[in-house]
């Protein structure tokens, strides 16, 4: 106690952090950050979760090099998030924009886009996978038919499969960009709108010059939380494609998935970790990249 | 020519009508204030003349044209906001532009204008900084260049220094003040600070609860003001008013004690009889007005207030700087007759 006492307020307030810290710091390591580490060391054996492991080097790193599944799931991840990312920030900003201006009904609106938000992402994709079954099941294909047009194979087709999936993904995730979005035009203050109507610039330049520039902070946020989401796309993927996961023929196949196929199908942990650490160094790259193009000058 | 008239102008949202016939006519060149109490109105009035609020009845007029259903940026008008909306993420120079982005000037006279503006403003050194390496005055300069840049018929400032720090607005009063002198445009500037209105204005419109109560020079509303509304609100302290009632020969306090004035018109009539503090001394050359004992004493220096506890209430009265009389004394407070003002005490017109 004596100790304690003598200690500068300065170093007391860093006693008491630290003692609330603690736990938290504790749990981090052992759940969070020893598994991590231990999986970049896993990268480098071969390991079948209950055999011996065993030292091979970079060869984990060489078959995926060499393995054009991976190539074609390295693709389809980055499909997911060139066009997910751009897709959703659009879409988010013009509901957002607008619904803004809308007093009538707008808490309801408001209600309507974020409960996508709130759903379970497994009720979500296999409702969404009814929509896109065939003629007499499938809601969007008794749509098509009943004004002539031919039936679409949405989920059977490896080139409408990746759209069809992703569409639920981006869907589920609006309401949240919407509320963000939201909350950055309500904290442009209304006096800037004025004076640009008293300067008489047109809607088009204060979109541009006003709104937008000064959104700047609340679009770094979305681009980056929404893109570390599209990279990590998992359950909208293996909801609508449980016969064939990641398929027809791997076309729909994200990282993720891929991983999860490797550890806990094929037993291949090694292989699984390497592929872990690649999806790892991606999420960061990405990131990085995006936080230095979005950088405030 | 009057270069803004506002005529019978009202303003309602839904059924609650917040202006209630605004009558005005500005000369051209003028610096009106509208000064009163947060809620009279003043603001609303301005953001009407601006375009930014829809007129329930009655007409703005700019120039010669009636302006009521003109867009903001076709009534020849530039306004300088409370916050001064400058955009932080442009220099001062494109902040200054975009006064200039809608009008119809060559690139080069563009250039050109921007400069000379700067100039005015003194503000050349700082024309490719951000808003956020600016002081308080320096930003409040970019919002005024930017209206002036336009160089628009009538100015409108919407309490533009409240932001500043007391000694900042001091001179940017001054600024202000100097500016008009030297570009000579039409200001309407809206404030709350009755001395921020007695400093700048050609002619102060006093209002309260969506009325005018009094439009005057600031010599005009100081001295005689319409009513007992204005003559609290202009000059600080605040007039002492001391109820009454008008007997013929005078007022007759409610301490009893019988007041010569200069006025006496009528007979029975309740009044308040308002005198400044100012005006309201220990000196006993006047003719003598309450007694009391001193409770607080404010020095300011020059003079010293002092706070007195009468039958008709709190006064407050001015003695001298270096030997002003302790807290607990008794003390007599007189004034000139002619300094003194009457007013209704229903209404508060003033008596004449």
């Amino acid at each position: 106690m004596r100790l304690y006492s003598n200690l500068s307020i300065k170093q007391k307030q860093i006693v008491w952090a630290w003692a609330f810290l603690a736990l938290p710091v504790l749990f981090y390591g052992i759940i969070r950050f020893y598994p991590t580490g231990t999986a970049f060391v896993i990268s480098f054996q071969e390991w079948n979760l209950l055999g011996d492991r065993t030292w091979i080097g970079w060869d984990n790193y060489v078959e995926l090099w060499n393995d054009p599944v991976f190539w074609k799931v390295f693709v389809n991840t980055f499909e997911y998030l060139l066009i997910g990312t751009p897709l959703s920030l659009v879409l988010s900003f013009i509901i957002a924009y607008h619904l803004d201006k809308l007093r009538f009904m707008h808490g309801f609106l408001r209600m309507l886009y974020f409960l996508p938000f709130m759903t379970s992402a497994v009720a979500m994709a296999w409702v969404w996978r009814w929509f896109y079954q065939d003629v007499p099941i499938g809601l969007f294909n008794n749509l098509l038919a009943s004004v002539g047009i031919p039936q679409i194979a949405f989920l059977n087709s490896t080139t409408n499969a990746l759209p069809a999936v992703l569409a639920p993904a981006v869907w589920a995730g609006l309401g949240f960009q919407v509320i963000i979005f939201m909350a950055g035009l309500r904290a442009i203050p209304q006096s800037y709108y004025e004076a640009a109507k008293i300067d008489g610039v047109g809607w088009w330049t204060v979109l541009t010059q006003i709104t937008i520039p000064l959104l700047r902070p609340t679009i770094v946020f979305i681009v980056v939380f929404s893109s570390i989401g599209f990279l990590r796309i998992f359950d909208h993927v293996f909801n609508m494609t449980t016969n064939n996961p990641g398929g027809p023929l791997n076309s729909t196949k994200p990282l993720v998935l891929m991983i999860y196929d490797t550890a806990f199908n094929g037993f291949n942990m090694g292989y699984a970790a390497a592929q872990t650490v690649v999806l790892f160094l991606i999420l960061l790259l990405v990131s990085l990249a995006q936080l230095w193009l979005l950088r405030s000058d | 020519m009057a270069n803004l008239s506002l005529r019978a102008l009202t303003k309602a949202y839904a059924q609650t009508e917040v202006l209630h016939g605004i009558n005005l006519d500005v000369e051209d060149g003028e610096f009106i204030v509208f000064v009163g109490p947060s809620g009279c109105g003043k603001s609303t009035t301005l953001r009407m003349i601006a375009g930014l609020e829809e007129v329930t009845s009655g007409e703005v007029v700019i120039g010669d044209r009636v302006v009521n259903h003109l867009e903001p940026k076709e009534r020849d008008i530039a306004m300088v906001f409370q916050n001064y909306a400058i955009y932080p993420h442009m220099s001062v120079k494109k902040n200054i532009a975009f006064g200039l982005r809608s009008s119809k000037m060559s690139k080069q006279d563009k250039e050109t204008r921007i400069d000379e503006v700067a100039g005015i403003l003194d503000m050349t050194h700082l024309l490719d900084r951000k808003p956020a390496q600016l002081s308080g005055g320096q930003r409040q300069r970019v919002a005024i260049g930017r209206a002036m840049v336009r160089d628009p018929a009538v100015f409108l400032f919407d309490e533009p220094l409240s932001n500043l720090d007391a000694q900042l607005r001091t001179q940017m009063r001054l600024e202000i003040k100097k500016l008009h002198q030297r570009v000579g445009n039409t200001i309407i500037f809206v404030t709350h600070d009755q001395v921020e209105a007695m400093t700048m204005a050609d002619r102060i419109v006093i209002m309260k609860d969506g009325h005018i109560q009094q439009v005057g020079t600031p010599s005009e509303v100081y001295h005689s003001p319409a009513n007992a509304f204005v003559a609290q609100f202009i000059g600080a302290p605040s007039m002492n008013m001391l109820p009454g009632r008008l007997n013929g020969a005078g007022v007759r306090l409610e301490s009893g004690l019988q007041v010569v004035t200069t006025h006496v018109s009528a007979t029975n009539q309740d009044v308040l009889l308002g005198v400044r503090p100012d005006d309201l001394t220990l000196d006993q050359s006047g003719q003598m007005l309450v007694t009391g004992q001193v409770t607080v004493r404010e020095p300011l220096g020059a003079e010293t207030l002092i706070y007195v506890a009468t039958e008709s209430g709190e006064v407050i009265a001015k003695a001298d700087g270096r030997s002003p009389p302790d807290v607990g004394t008794h003390v007599r407070l007189s004034a000139d007759p002619a300094n003194v003002h009457l007013f209704d005490a229903d209404n508060g017109a003033a008596l004449a």
